[in-house]
């Protein structure tokens, strides 16, 4: 049976240049990059290469760039070690955010503010898009002891994207620091030239190719940011632990191709997500979230009327087509989306959820074998 | 065919028979409960242990969410019926409108010929087509719950563990090496924190009644509760015995009056069980007035011998012998009387 992989969101394919750039690190001695042999210092210039690429392609010096384990890992070490730092020297701290943020966010804030005492958050609405509210964040950025500002760069579920030139020149006006969830927009941007106002940003390697377990906290300026596991003191105390030579590499290895094959994939898979969205907007029921705003090239988030994702997956999966609900709770069953909720659709079109989402790989013969497979599950689903 | 997996070791051989068979086997794992749980079937560990099983058995395996329609159907029934005064199931009714109604219309709708699913309960073929039978193991048989069963989803039901002991069942499991072997039976609502019990659960959903418990015969009142909801007739607990050390039962709840009337065993057996006629189901030919049958009226209750009537006041059973009372909102299922294993149909007592 042919396969066709609309999941890039969840996971992209990994990429067969990373798999080589990875590999000499990965068999026999790999040395330990904090020690002082040939073989350790091989390690540290091989992280210290790939330290260099990352900063340079994010706008940053490379001492600001603090490798992770993944997106999850640079989101919780952008809000809770920041806000950690901010508290110790200034006492109470405010967080302000969309509630349309990705769980890594919305679960570090929620740690963060039930840790420390006389921490709290600061919830900024959105539109029925999805977008931020920048009237209602500029008041909340001008309230007392704002410590952080977190607004991801695109949506993982919609691929709606944020206002965050906008939303970082704010937040500098107002001295407050600023994050963002680069994760769903790294593929689509060039980073460097990302929002120049904008503090922080946080990136995930396998959503762009790159292995699990990568990735990276790239802090644009000196900020103070509090170890969320201080171990060995390294990444200059931001991070303990061995650096993992492997994932910096492949994760340096994965974005610098995606720099630099940027142009030619926005152009050809926006064509593909227009094209999805026009066939599949045709079908009974169907409505493409957001469909006027602002989005990543590469999801087309979809709702339909009276079918529950769960038996359209279903369908789906038996026919090759791998896809997504967007939302699903760690049981891997399918859950409500709290960024549709926040953008007010209702529960009982939230129910009938599916986000295609692309890479460089999608072909348009991909594109086509989805609106043929959707279209059949959507026939077969409405009884027609 | 779609095997439901609750991630119990029943249902982890129902699946292992099935693809053994040589059957084309999808193992889906309902998702019912979104709150906190501490038993039952529906945690994160459950799902875990369900999606295991069938990568050992090398079939597909799906999460499918039901949280909604299990709150819709099963929770919020379970709270309403209790502020109304009855004592609902809420296992029956899990089975009835989750796994056998919105379960079996979506396996229809995704092409699957059959469900199958690992309750101790067997299918016998009779000249009527399939009709419920008792499990093999009598300590296990959970044909009870399976009670509101029609005709078609019988005719699309397989289950394929109901003539295996619940020995035989684990001994299956741990030859074939799946992980679910010695995992303990799920006892309890699996909504309700054991931890915690009933009575938090409802007291964190709507306001329980205080009531006056009232001596049937002398008029005494003997005692109070701050939960009136929670008494049932029949209950012995929480009931005082009377001076001479007889015991005695709760014989009549009116949350109305905050009155609980309390009496001694004579005072409450009783011959009739009122049914509510709405919620008459027949496995196959419905019965008519005067069919005598066996009456069970808990999950693993002795059975009843009683004739089934309709009378001017609509559906009852008249039991040949009295016995305890059966509270409004429990469920009977009728077994043939000439064939004690087989269900002829079901009924909620009003």
């Amino acid at each position: 049976m042919s396969e066709y992989y609309f999941d890039h969101a969840a996971s992209a394919p990994r990429r067969d240049e990373v798999a080589d750039a990875m590999a000499p690190w990965m068999h026999g001695v790999v040395g330990n990059p904090s020690g002082s042999h040939r073989a350790a210092r091989l390690a540290r210039k091989a992280v210290e290469d790939a330290r260099d690429v990352v900063a340079q392609l994010t706008g940053a010096a490379p001492g600001n760039v603090v490798f992770t384990a993944g997106g999850t890992e640079a989101c919780t070490l952008a809000v809770a070690g920041t806000v950690r730092a901010y508290h110790r020297r200034m006492g109470r701290a405010v967080i302000v955010h969309p509630p349309t943020e990705h769980h890594a966010v919305l679960d570090a804030i929620t740690m963060t503010t039930s840790q420390l005492g006389d921490t709290s958050a600061h919830v900024v609405g959105v539109d029925s898009d999805g977008v931020v509210d920048l009237e209602e964040l500029t008041r909340a950025l001008a309230g007392p002891s704002v410590a952080l500002v977190s607004v991801m760069a695109a949506n993982n579920e919609t691929g709606v994207a944020a206002p965050l030139d906008a939303v970082a020149t704010m937040a500098k006006a107002a001295g407050v620091l600023s994050h963002s969830d680069v994760v769903a927009a790294a593929l689509w941007t060039d980073l460097a030239s990302l929002a120049p106002d904008l503090d922080m940003l946080s990136l995930c390697g396998h959503k762009i190719g790159g292995p699990v377990n990568s990735g990276a906290l790239v802090l644009r300026s000196n900020i103070a940011v509090d170890a969320l596991m201080p171990g060995g003191g390294q990444e200059k105390g931001r991070r303990g632990g061995t650096v993992d030579v492997a994932a910096c590499v492949g994760f340096a290895t994965a974005l610098a191709l995606a720099n630099a094959e940027r142009e030619q994939v926005n152009a050809r898979v926006t064509a593909y997500r227009d094209e999805l969205a026009t066939a599949l907007s045709q079908l009974e029921g169907c409505v493409v979230t957001a469909s006027s705003a602002r989005r990543t090239p590469g999801t087309v988030h979809l709702t339909f009327a009276g079918i529950a994702s769960d038996e359209l997956l279903f369908l789906l999966d038996q026919a090759g087509l791998y896809a997504s609900a967007a939302a699903s709770c760690s049981s891997g069953a399918v859950v409500s989306s709290h960024v549709l909720t926040a953008m007010g659709i209702s529960p009982e079109r939230a129910r009938g959820s599916l986000r295609l989402s692309m890479g460089a790989e999608t072909t348009a013969r991909d594109v086509e074998a989805a609106i043929d497979i959707i279209s059949a599950a959507h026939r077969r689903l409405r009884g027609d | 065919m779609l095997v439901a997996m609750s991630g119990g070791v029943d249902s982890s051989v129902a699946a292992a028979l099935l693809r053994d068979e040589g059957h084309d086997v999808v193992g889906a794992t309902l998702k019912l409960w979104g709150g906190a749980s501490d038993s039952g079937c529906c945690s994160v560990s459950d799902v875990d242990d369900a999606r295991r099983v069938a990568q050992v058995l090398g079939i597909d395996h799906h999460v499918f969410n039901y949280t909604e329609e299990f709150d819709r159907h099963v929770v919020t029934p379970f709270v309403e019926g209790y502020a109304a005064g009855l004592n609902p199931n809420p296992c029956i009714e899990c089975n009835r409108h989750i796994k056998f109604d919105l379960l079996f219309e979506r396996a229809e709708r995704l092409g699957f010929d059959a469900v199958a699913t690992g309750h101790h309960a067997q299918l016998a073929s009779t000249p009527d087509g399939p009709r419920l039978v008792r499990g093999a193991d009598p300590e296990k048989d959970q044909s009870y719950v399976l009670g509101y069963l029609t005709a078609r989803q019988l005719d699309m039901l397989l289950l394929p563990i109901g003539h295996l002991t619940k020995a035989a069942v684990r001994g299956h499991a741990e030859r074939v090496g799946l992980r679910t072997w010695d995992k303990p039976d799920s006892q309890d609502v699996c909504f309700i924190e054991a931890s915690k019990g009933r009575e938090a659960f409802l007291r964190s959903r709507m306001p329980l009644t205080t009531a006056e418990l009232v001596d049937v015969r002398s008029g005494v009142v003997i005692g109070t509760t701050d939960a009136a909801e929670l008494m049932t007739v029949g209950q012995r607990k929480g009931v005082l015995p009377d001076r001479h050390g007889e015991k005695r039962f709760v014989t009549k709840v009116d949350l109305g009056a905050r009155r609980i009337t309390v009496g001694r065993l004579e005072d409450l057996l009783t011959s009739t069980i009122d049914l509510d006629a709405s919620t008459l189901t027949f496995a196959r030919a419905p019965l008519t007035s005067g069919a005598r049958g066996w009456f069970q009226c808990s999950a693993h209750g002795a059975p009843l011998a009683g004739v089934l009537e309709e009378s001017d006041d609509g559906w009852r059973i008249v039991l040949d012998e009295p016995a305890r009372p059966v509270a409004a909102g429990q469920s009977v299922v009728f077994y043939a009387f000439d064939e004690p294993t087989m269900v002829d149909g079901a009924a909620i007592v009003r």
